[in-house]
C-alpha cells in the first residue's frame, strides 16, 4: 500500500487534529494514484499523525483553505480524519530513496510485517513443570524454572505431600542464600568479570569445529562485548535449516550460494573495447550454474548502473555496456563499478561454511560477516535458530530484550571456552546495565560512566575538567549518593553496611 | 575525641564565579608581580601576601592568626587591565555569540519557538536528568537559533563569528575583543540562558570572560626551600607573577596613551599567560616553560590524569597506621592469622579510650614502657603515646613510663602496640578482587617478614618470589567488628565469582594428601604419631595389626581431621582425568570414587579435586554443612597435616623422573621422522598445486593449517608413548596427576618432545627475508625451518631449536605485559560503571537516581556466593535430606 509522507509544523498538525475533515493546501503534488493514507512528521523522523485522505488534487485558490504555508502551494489534500498515533520511524515505511529523513514529503510504501504466533513462555513451559511452580506460588515464593524441571523430573519417585515438603525446603534453603540488601553486587560483578581477565589469552582461535574460518575469542572478544562496538571485529553467524531439511545437503548448497555475495567477476569476464568505447560482459555458464545464477539477474543487477545504454544479446547471452557520456574517464569508472557488482547473496556475507553436526548429523551454517535483517528473510532457514555474534545488529533488529540475552551470551560463551569459571549472575547484571536505557550502552566513557548522575564521579573517572567546567555551567548539583564521590569527600560509602544507621542508646539510667 | 560521623555533606552546588564574589572572597588584591624582598618576608600585596595563609613555621596568617597546620589559607584577587577569555569555556563562548543577537542580545529564536522549546528545556530537571541529554537538547536548539541570520526580535542582520583557536574570536576577518565579547554577553537576558543549558541561578555568560582572576592560597602552591637556601616557587606562582607583570605593563601602556598595536599586542600576551594559567596543553598553544625547559603544570594538569588530583589524591588516600614488607610462608599459623615482625608490631598502634573498666589495665601497659618484654623475653604490647582530652600527645620512653601512667585518666587516650589476637587487614596488589584484602588476626613473629598460611597465596595471588603485602591496622570499633565479621579469611573462603572455594591446599599440600591416601598406605606407628603431632587430635585412629606390629591407614588418618557427621561421594582428578574410567588403583575397585561416611573416609584419593582451591569439594562441603570457621579449621589442619606426611616419607624430583627406555626414545624419533616426511610430502603437492585447498582457504593457509595438525599429533603421539612408561610411582607424574603442580603436558615436553613453537598461532615464519634464519635456504618451508622442534628438554635442544623455543617464549612474555594493561583498564572501566549498584530491600538491583536494574538480583535473588556453585538450590541433596528425615 503506497501512503503518502510529509513533514509539517507543530502548529500546522494541531490543527489538522483538531479539524477532522478538511482541505488541507500544501507545498507539493502528486499523482501517484491510490493514496488513501498519509502520515505527518514534525521533524522528518518520526510520524506522529496517521490521515485519511480521500483525494490529492491540483491546487486552486479557494476560499478558507487552511494550508501548509500562505504562497508556493501545489496541492491540496482532502482529508477526512486524522488521528494520533505512536511515533513511527521513517524505518517502518519503504521510501523510494535511499534517504534516512523526509524533507517535504514522499511517497512510501508501508512495510507490513507478517506476525506469526510464537508459543508463550509460559505455554512452552511443560505441564508438570508449570504445576510444580504454581505450588511454589502458593507457598509464597517464586521457583526458578530449572529447578521447578529439576523438581519435576523427581515427581515419578516421590509422593506429592514430599513433593510439597520439598517445595518447602526449597523455599527456606533459597531464603538462606538470598543475597542480603544493600550488597555491592555491582561491585562485585565487576570484580567477578575483571580478575579473570588477567588470565585470559589475548590471541584470535579458530572457531572451535570450524577450522576455515577465525574468531575473536578471549580477552580481546570481551573487550568488544562490553565496548558494545558496532562492528565486532569478526562477525559470524550461525544459520540452521527449517525443519525437515536439516540435513538435506542440496537445501544447505542452495541457502549456502543465496547467502554468500556473488559479484559480477564471479560469473562473467569483463571485455573492455577502448576503440568503441564498450563494455561487454560475457557470462561463463558453468560458473554461473554453479552459483545459481541466472543471464535475468545479470541484467537486472546491470539495470542498476546509471548512465550506461544497455545492449543485451538474448542469444549469445552477453551485454554490451556504453556509457553515455564518451570519455575514458567513464569508461574507467562503468568498468571499476561493474567489477564489485553485487547480483545475488547477502550483503556483508563474505563466505558461509556448511558443517554437519557431529551427533544429530544437522547441518549448521557459519559465515563471515553479518547481515541479520537480509538473512531473516532467505526462505528455508530456521529465523528462529539464526544468530549473530553482532550485538549492536541484534538490538537493531530483534530489539533489546534480545541484546540484552546477546550481551549474555556472547560474555559466557567467551567466558568459557577460555574455561573461566563464573557465576551467571554476574553476566546477567553486566546484560541489564548495558540494556536497561532501552539502547545498548558501552561500559565507558561514553556509555555507563559518562552517564553517571554524579558530577565528582565523572570526573574522577575520565575527562575531567571537562565535566567540572559544564558543571558550574549548568549549575550541577552533586548529591553525593555514589561511591566514587563520597570517598572523595572523604564520607562512608552508602553501600553494605554503610547504607544503614545503627544508634544505640544504652539503658536508661536509674 | 570524635565518634562516629556526625555530619555529612548531603549535596555540591556547582557553580561559576562572579567577579564580585572573587572579590568579596578574596583577602587581599594582590598588585605586586613578586615574592619575597631580601630579608625573605613576603612582600605586602604580593604573591605571597601573608593574608592568603602562611607556609613557614612561626609565621601567623594575616587573616585568621593561624599557624602553619592550622590556617586553611585565604584566596586573594588579581584586578586584570583588560578582560581576557577563560580558555575552558570557549565553545561555550562560540555558542553564545553564535545563537544570540549581536545587538539586542536575545536568542535568535521567534516567540512561538521559545514557548515551545522552554517546555522542552525546563521539562528535564538536572537533579534527576541526564545532563549530556540536557546538552544534546541544548545544542539543537542553539544550533538552530544560530542558522537564523537575521534576528527575530530587533530585525538586525547578523554576522558570523568564527572561532580562530585557540582563543581569538573573529567577525568577518575583524577580531573581536574579549571586552566586545563581554560586552555583548552582558546584553543576554537571564531568561534566555536557559536554552544553551546555562543555569541563570548560578551563573552569567559574561563571567567566562575574565577580569578577576582568583589568586589561590599559598598552602596550594607552597614554596620549596632548596638545600642551597635558595627559594623555588611553585609552577602557579610563577604564572601569576607573568599575568600581574603583564596586566600591569598592559595598564600603563593603555593609560599613557601608546599605539594600539602595541596594546594589543600585549593584550594578547595575557590572554596567552591566563590561558596557560588554566590549561599549559591547550592545543594551538605552545606549552609555558620553567627556566629549565620543563612544561609547567598549571591547573588542568594538576587535576587531571592518573597522576592528577581526582584519581592520586581525592580517589586514593595514603594512611596512617600501615605497613609494608616482604613475605614469607609460616604453615604452623592459621588462615586466619598474619605473622607480624616484632619491629612493625611496635610501630603500628590502636587508640584506646581510657574507661573506669579498663582503666587499671591501660596503667599497667603504658608502666610497661615502649619496648616492653615478659619474663621469657617474648614480646608483649607497650604503649607509644598518651593523648590528653585537649588533643596533646605525650611521647612514652622508658623513663616516663611510670610517671605518666599514673597521670592517665578517663577520657584520655592511649596509642597501646599492636599485640596478639588484633584484627588488621592484609592486601596485596593488584587488588583485583574483594579477596585482595582480607582480615587476620595479628601473631607477633620474630624476623622481619609478614608471614602466613599457604593456603592464603591463592585469593591473594602471592608467591614468594619477593612479593611485598601492606598491612593496616583497624583504629574504630566498628570497623574492628565489621572486619571481623565480614572480612576474616574464613569469611571469605567462598568466592562470589563461582560459588566455590577460593582457598584451599596448594602444591605439597596436594602431593602430600595423594601420598597420605592413594592406595590407603600403611604407616608404622611412630610414622602416623609424627604426622598426627602436627595436628591438634587426641586420640588416634583404629590401628591395623600386621603380624605383631601396629599399623596406621593413611585414609584413617586423614579422616582424623574430618568432622564428624561429613557425607560425600565424589570422583576424584586422578579417576575423572583418566581416560575410559581406568585409575592406577591396586586395591579396591571401589577406589575410584572418594566415599566419606560420617566423617570417615573409606575409598578413594584425596588431590585437588578434594582440597585444592576453585575445585575443593570437601572444603565446599563443610563450609555449607558446618559454616565457615569449620572449613578454616580444616584448611588448618589440612596443611599442618600436609607438612607432617611430607616430611615423613619425604618428596623430591629430579631429571631421573624423565628416564624412558632406550626403545621408546626411538620410538619417539621414529615419529617425528614420520611427521618431519609427512610435511614434506605436503609440501611437495602444495608446490606442484595438487594440494587441494578448504573451503574458503587459501592454498598456503591450507598448508600451515594441515602442518600444524600434523605437528600437534607427534607431540600428543610423543607425549602418549613417553608417559606409558611414566607410571604414579615417579614424583612428577605425581604431582602433575594429582594437580599439585604442572600438567601431563610439561612432562611430555621434558620426556618426550617439545613439539612445533608457535607465533601468533602460526608456525615461526618471520626473521629474514623468505627465511626465518640464515642457516636455512630460501624458501624452505620444511619442519624445522619453521620452528619444529623434535629434541626433549631432556636431550637437549639444538641451537637453531633453542632459538626457535625463545621466539615462542618470548611471544609469552609480551602476551602477559600487553594482558595485564588491557585487562586492567577493562576492570577499571566495569568497575567505574558498576560501582554504585546495590541490592535493595526487596532484593531488586538499583543505581543512585533509583533506576532499577533487576527486578530480582539474578532472576533469582540467590546470592552467588551461597549458591552451589552458581546453582540456586542442590534439588538432589534436598531431596535427600528429606528421605532421611522420612525414614526417623
Amino acid at each position: 500500500m503506497k501512503v503518502l509522507l510529509w513533514k509539517d509544523s507543530r502548529k500546522n498538525i494541531e490543527t489538522i487534529l483538531g479539524n477532522g475533515k478538511l482541505d488541507y493546501g500544501v507545498d507539493f503534488y502528486s499523482t501517484t494514484p491510490d493514496i488513501t493514507e498519509g502520515y505527518i512528521s514534525p521533524d522528518g523522523n518520526s510520524f506522529v499523525v496517521r490521515v485519511k485522505i480521500s483525494k490529492i488534487s491540483k491546487y486552486s485558490a479557494q476560499k478558507g483553505l487552511i494550508s501548509k504555508k500562505k504562497s508556493d502551494l501545489k496541492g491540496i489534500i482532502s482529508i477526512d480524519s486524522a488521528e494520533e498515533i505512536n511515533p513511527k520511524p521513517t524505518s517502518d515505511f519503504k521510501l523510494s530513496t535511499r534517504t534516512k529523513v523526509v524533507k517535504t514529503h514522499a511517497i512510501a510504501e508501508v512495510i507490513e510485517i507478517e506476525a506469526q504466533h510464537v508459543k508463550g513462555l509460559i505455554e512452552s513451559i511443560p505441564k508438570e513443570v508449570n504445576s510444580i511452580i504454581k505450588e511454589a506460588e502458593k507457598l509464597g515464593f517464586t521457583l526458578p524454572l530449572s529447578v521447578a524441571e529439576k523438581v519435576a523430573s523427581l515427581t515419578g519417585s516421590i509422593t506429592p505431600s514430599q513433593t510439597k515438603e520439598l517445595l518447602k525446603k526449597i523455599k527456606s534453603d533459597m531464603e538462606t542464600k538470598a543475597i542480603d540488601p544493600y550488597e555491592a553486587v555491582g561491585i562485585i560483578a565487576a570484580q567477578s568479570i575483571g580478575e579473570p581477565g588477567t588470565q585470559m589469552t589475548m590471541r584470535t582461535f579458530h572457531f572451535a569445529g570450524v577450522r576455515e574460518m577465525n574468531v575473536t575469542l578471549g580477552l580481546p572478544r570481551l573487550i568488544e562485548i562490553v565496548d558494545a562496538r558496532r562492528i565486532p571485529s569478526t562477525p559470524t553467524m550461525t544459520i540452521h535449516l527449517r525443519a525437515g531439511l536439516e540435513k538435506d545437503q542440496s537445501a544447505v548448497s542452495t541457502v549456502i550460494k543465496e547467502l554468500e555475495n556473488t559479484t559480477l567477476l564471479d560469473v562473467a569476464e569483463i571485455i573492455t573495447d577502448v576503440g568503441e568505447q564498450t563494455l561487454t560482459v560475457v557470462p561463463d555458464s558453468a560458473r554461473m550454474k554453479e552459483r545459481l545464477v541466472a543471464f535475468e539477474d545479470i541484467l537486472s543487477a546491470l539495470d542498476s548502473v546509471k548512465q550506461v545504454n544497455l545492449k543485451p544479446d538474448m542469444e549469445k547471452h552477453t551485454v554490451e555496456i556504453k556509457p553515455q557520456q564518451e570519455s575514458y574517464k567513464k569508461l574507467y569508472q562503468v568498468q571499476e563499478q561493474l567489477k564489485i557488482l553485487t547480483i545475488k547473496g547477502v550483503p556483508g556475507i563474505k563466505r558461509a561454511i556448511a558443517r554437519a553436526e557431529k551427533d544429530s548429523g544437522e547441518y549448521v551454517l557459519y559465515t563471515q560477516g553479518s547481515n541479520l535483517k537480509e538473512v531473516l528473510q532467505i526462505e528455508n532457514i530456521d529465523p528462529y535458530r539464526t544468530y549473530t555474534n553482532d550485538i549492536v545488529e541484534i538490538a537493531n533488529v530483534l530489539g533489546i530484550e534480545a541484546a540484552r540475552e546477546a550481551v549474555f551470551l556472547e560474555a559466557e560463551r567467551t567466558l568459557e571456552e577460555q574455561g573461566l569459571e563464573v557465576d551467571k549472575r554476574h553476566l546477567m547484571l553486566v546484560a541489564d546495565m548495558m540494556s536497561f536505557t532501552g539502547s545498548i550502552r558501552a561500559v565507558g566513557r561514553q556509555g555507563i560512566s559518562g552517564r553517571k548522575s554524579s558530577v565528582l564521579a565523572r570526573a574522577a573517572f575520565e575527562i575531567t575538567t571537562k565535566h567540572l567546567l559544564r558543571a558550574g555551567l549548568m549549575g550541577e548539583v552533586d548529591l553525593l549518593s555514589g561511591v566514587a564521590e563520597n570517598i572523595i569527600v572523604g564520607q562512608p560509602i552508602t553501600l553494605g553496611t554503610g547504607s544503614v544507621n545503627l544508634v544505640y542508646h544504652g539503658p536508661k539510667k536509674e | 575525641m570524635t565518634t562516629g560521623i556526625s555530619k555529612r555533606i548531603q549535596r555540591i552546588q556547582f557553580s561559576l564565579l562572579s567577579p564580585e564574589e572573587i572579590r568579596k572572597m578574596s583577602q587581599v588584591k594582590v598588585i605586586t608581580a613578586d615574592t619575597y624582598n631580601d630579608d625573605g618576608y613576603p612582600i605586602e600585596r604580593g604573591l605571597m601576601d601573608l593574608h592568603m595563609g602562611v607556609i613557614e613555621p612561626g609565621l601567623k596568617c594575616a587573616t585568621c592568626g593561624g599557624k602553619v597546620d592550622e590556617c586553611p589559607g585565604h584566596f586573594g584577587h588579581i584586578e586584570l587591565a583588560m578582560p581576557v577569555v577563560h580558555v575552558g569555556f570557549i565553545k561555550e563562548i562560540k555558542t553564545f555569540l553564535d545563537a544570540s543577537c549581536r545587538a539586542c542580545g536575545r536568542i535568535k529564536l521567534t516567540d512561538e519557538q521559545l514557548v515551545l522549546y522552554k517546555d522542552k528545556v525546563t521539562a528535564n530537571d538536572l537533579s534527576s536528568f541526564d545532563p549530556e541529554v540536557i546538552g544534546l537538547i541544548c545544542k539543537k536548539i542553539t544550533d538552530e537559533a544560530t542558522q537564523r541570520l537575521v534576528c527575530p526580535h530587533c530585525g538586525l542582520q547578523q554576522k558570523k563569528v568564527i572561532l580562530d583557536k585557540p582563543t581569538t574570536f573573529r567577525e568577518e576577518g575583524i577580531k573581536v575583543t574579549p571586552k566586545e565579547i563581554r560586552e555583548r554577553l552582558e546584553k543576554i537576558p537571564d531568561d534566555d540562558l536557559i536554552f544553551w543549558g546555562m543555569n541563570k541561578e548560578v551563573a552569567r555568560p559574561e563571567w567566562m570572560v575574565l577580569t578577576v582572576l582568583p589568586v589561590p592560597p599559598i598552602n596550594v602552591r607552597p614554596s620549596i626551600t632548596l638545600d642551597t637556601g635558595e627559594r623555588s616557587e611553585d609552577d602557579l606562582t610563577h604564572k601569576l607573577v607573568d599575568i600581574i607583570r603583564i596586566s600591569q605593563r598592559l595598564r600603563e601602556s593603555r593609560d599613557n596613551g601608546s599605539p594600539q598595536l602595541i596594546i594589543e599586542d600585549l593584550w594578547d600576551l595575557l590572554q596567552f599567560h591566563v590561558t596557560t594559567y588554566f590549561d599549559n596543553q591547550t592545543a594551538g598553544i605552545p606549552p609555558a616553560r620553567h627556566r629549565s625547559g620543563r612544561a609547567l603544570k598549571t591547573l588542568v594538569q594538576r587535576l587531571k590524569g592518573k597522576d592528577g588530583r581526582f584519581r592520586s589524591n581525592l580517589s586514593g588516600k595514603r594512611v596512617n597506621f600501615s605497613a609494608r614488607t616482604v613475605i614469607s610462608p609460616e604453615p604452623f599459623l592459621s588462615i586466619n592469622e598474619v605473622g607480624v615482625p616484632e619491629k612493625a608490631a611496635r610501630e603500628l598502634t590502636l587508640p584506646v579510650s581510657v574507661t573506669p573498666y579498663n582503666i587499671e589495665h591501660v596503667r599497667e601497659v603504658i608502666a610497661r614502657g615502649p619496648e616492653p618484654r615478659d619474663e621469657f623475653g617474648k614480646y608483649i604490647a607497650g604503649v607509644n603515646y598518651i593523648i590528653r582530652p585537649d588533643g596533646r600527645r605525650i611521647k612514652i620512653t622508658s623513663q616516663n613510663a611510670e610517671e605518666n601512667s599514673k597521670k592517665v585518666e578517663q577520657g584520655w587516650v592511649v596509642e597501646r602496640q599492636l599485640s596478639e589476637g588484633d584484627i588488621a587487614l592484609f592486601n596485596r596488589q593488584p587488588s583485583l578482587h574483594r579477596m585482595s584484602m582480607m582480615a587476620h588476626t595479628v601473631r607477633v613473629l620474630g624476623g622481619q617478614t609478614f608471614r602466613f598460611n599457604l593456603a592464603v597465596c591463592t585469593p591473594y595471588n602471592a608467591d614468594f618470589d619477593g612479593d611485598e603485602m601492606n598491612l593496616h591496622i583497624i583504629q574504630k570499633e566498628e570497623a574492628r567488628a565489621e572486619a571481623r565479621i565480614i572480612m576474616k579469611v574464613s569469611e571469605q573462603i567462598m568466592s562470589p565469582r563461582f560459588g566455590g572455594p577460593i582457598i584451599g591446599g596448594i602444591h605439597d599440600h596436594i602431593t602430600a594428601m595423594f601420598l597420605l591416601t592413594h592406595n590407603n598406605p600403611l604407616f608404622t606407628e611412630s610414622q602416623a604419631l609424627h604426622i598426627l603431632s602436627y595436628v591438634d587430635t587426641s586420640e588416634l585412629p583404629e590401628p591395623q595389626i600386621v603380624g605383631e606390629t601396629r599399623f596406621f591407614k593413611g585414609r584413617d588418618i586423614f579422616s582424623s581431621i574430618l568432622p564428624e557427621g561429613l557425607n560425600m561421594r565424589f570422583r576424584s582428578k586422578l579417576c575423572k582425568a583418566a581416560k575410559d574410567g581406568v585409575c592406577e588403583y591396586e586395591n579396591d575397585p571401589r577406589d575410584t570414587d572418594v566415599t566419606i561416611v560420617n566423617g570417615v573416609m573409606e575409598t578413594g584419593t584425596i588431590d585437588e579435586e578434594a582440597i585444592g582451591p576453585f575445585s575443593g569439594q570437601i572444603i565446599d562441603k563443610i563450609f555449607r554443612k558446618f559454616g565457615s570457621s569449620a572449613a578454616a579449621a580444616f584448611v588448618d589442619r589440612m596443611t599442618r597435616l600436609a607438612v607432617g606426611v611430607i616430611s615423613v616419607l619425604g618428596f623430591t624430583t629430579g631429571i631421573r623422573d624423565y628416564d624412558i627406555p632406550e626403545n621408546a626414545v626411538k620410538r619417539i624419533e621414529e615419529i617425528s621422522v614420520e611427521a618431519v616426511e609427512k610435511i614434506d610430502k605436503l609440501i611437495g603437492n602444495y608446490r606442484e598445486g595438487l594440494l587441494e585447498s578448504l573451503p574458503g582457504r587459501s592454498t598456503e593457509e591450507t598448508l600451515e593449517i594441515l602442518i600444524l595438525g600434523i605437528t600437534g599429533e607427534v607431540r600428543d603421539e610423543s607425549g602418549k608413548i613417553a608417559s606409558s612408561y611414566l607410571g604414579l610411582n615417579i614424583p612428577s607424574v605425581i604431582m602433575a596427576r594429582s594437580g599439585a603442580r604442572a600438567k601431563m603436558l610439561n612432562i611430555s615436553e621434558v620426556a618426550g618432545m617439545v613439539g612445533q613453537q608457535s607465533v601468533r598461532g602460526g608456525r615461526i615464519n618471520r626473521g629474514y627475508y623468505r627465511r626465518t634464519l640464515p642457516h636455512f635456504l630460501m624458501d624452505d618451508i620444511g619442519a624445522s625451518a619453521r620452528g619444529f622442534v623434535k629434541s626433549s628438554y631432556k636431550s637437549g635442544l639444538n641451537p637453531l631449536e633453542y632459538f626457535f623455543h625463545s621466539i615462542g617464549g618470548r611471544e609469552g612474555l609480551v602476551d602477559i605485559a600487553v594482558r595485564t594493561s588491557r585487562s586492567g583498564y577493562m576492570q577499571r572501566r566495569l568497575i567505574n560503571a558498576f560501582e554504585d549498584l546495590k541490592v535493595d530491600e526487596s532484593r531488586k538491583v538499583r543505581d543512585t537516581i533509583g533506576s532499577i536494574i533487576q527486578f530480582t538480583y539474578g532472576e533469582d535473588g540467590v546470592d552467588p556466593t551461597r549458591s552451589e556453585k552458581g546453582e540456586t538450590v542442590d534439588v538432589d541433596y534436598l531431596m535427600l535430606d528429606l528421605e532421611k528425615e522420612g525414614s526417623k
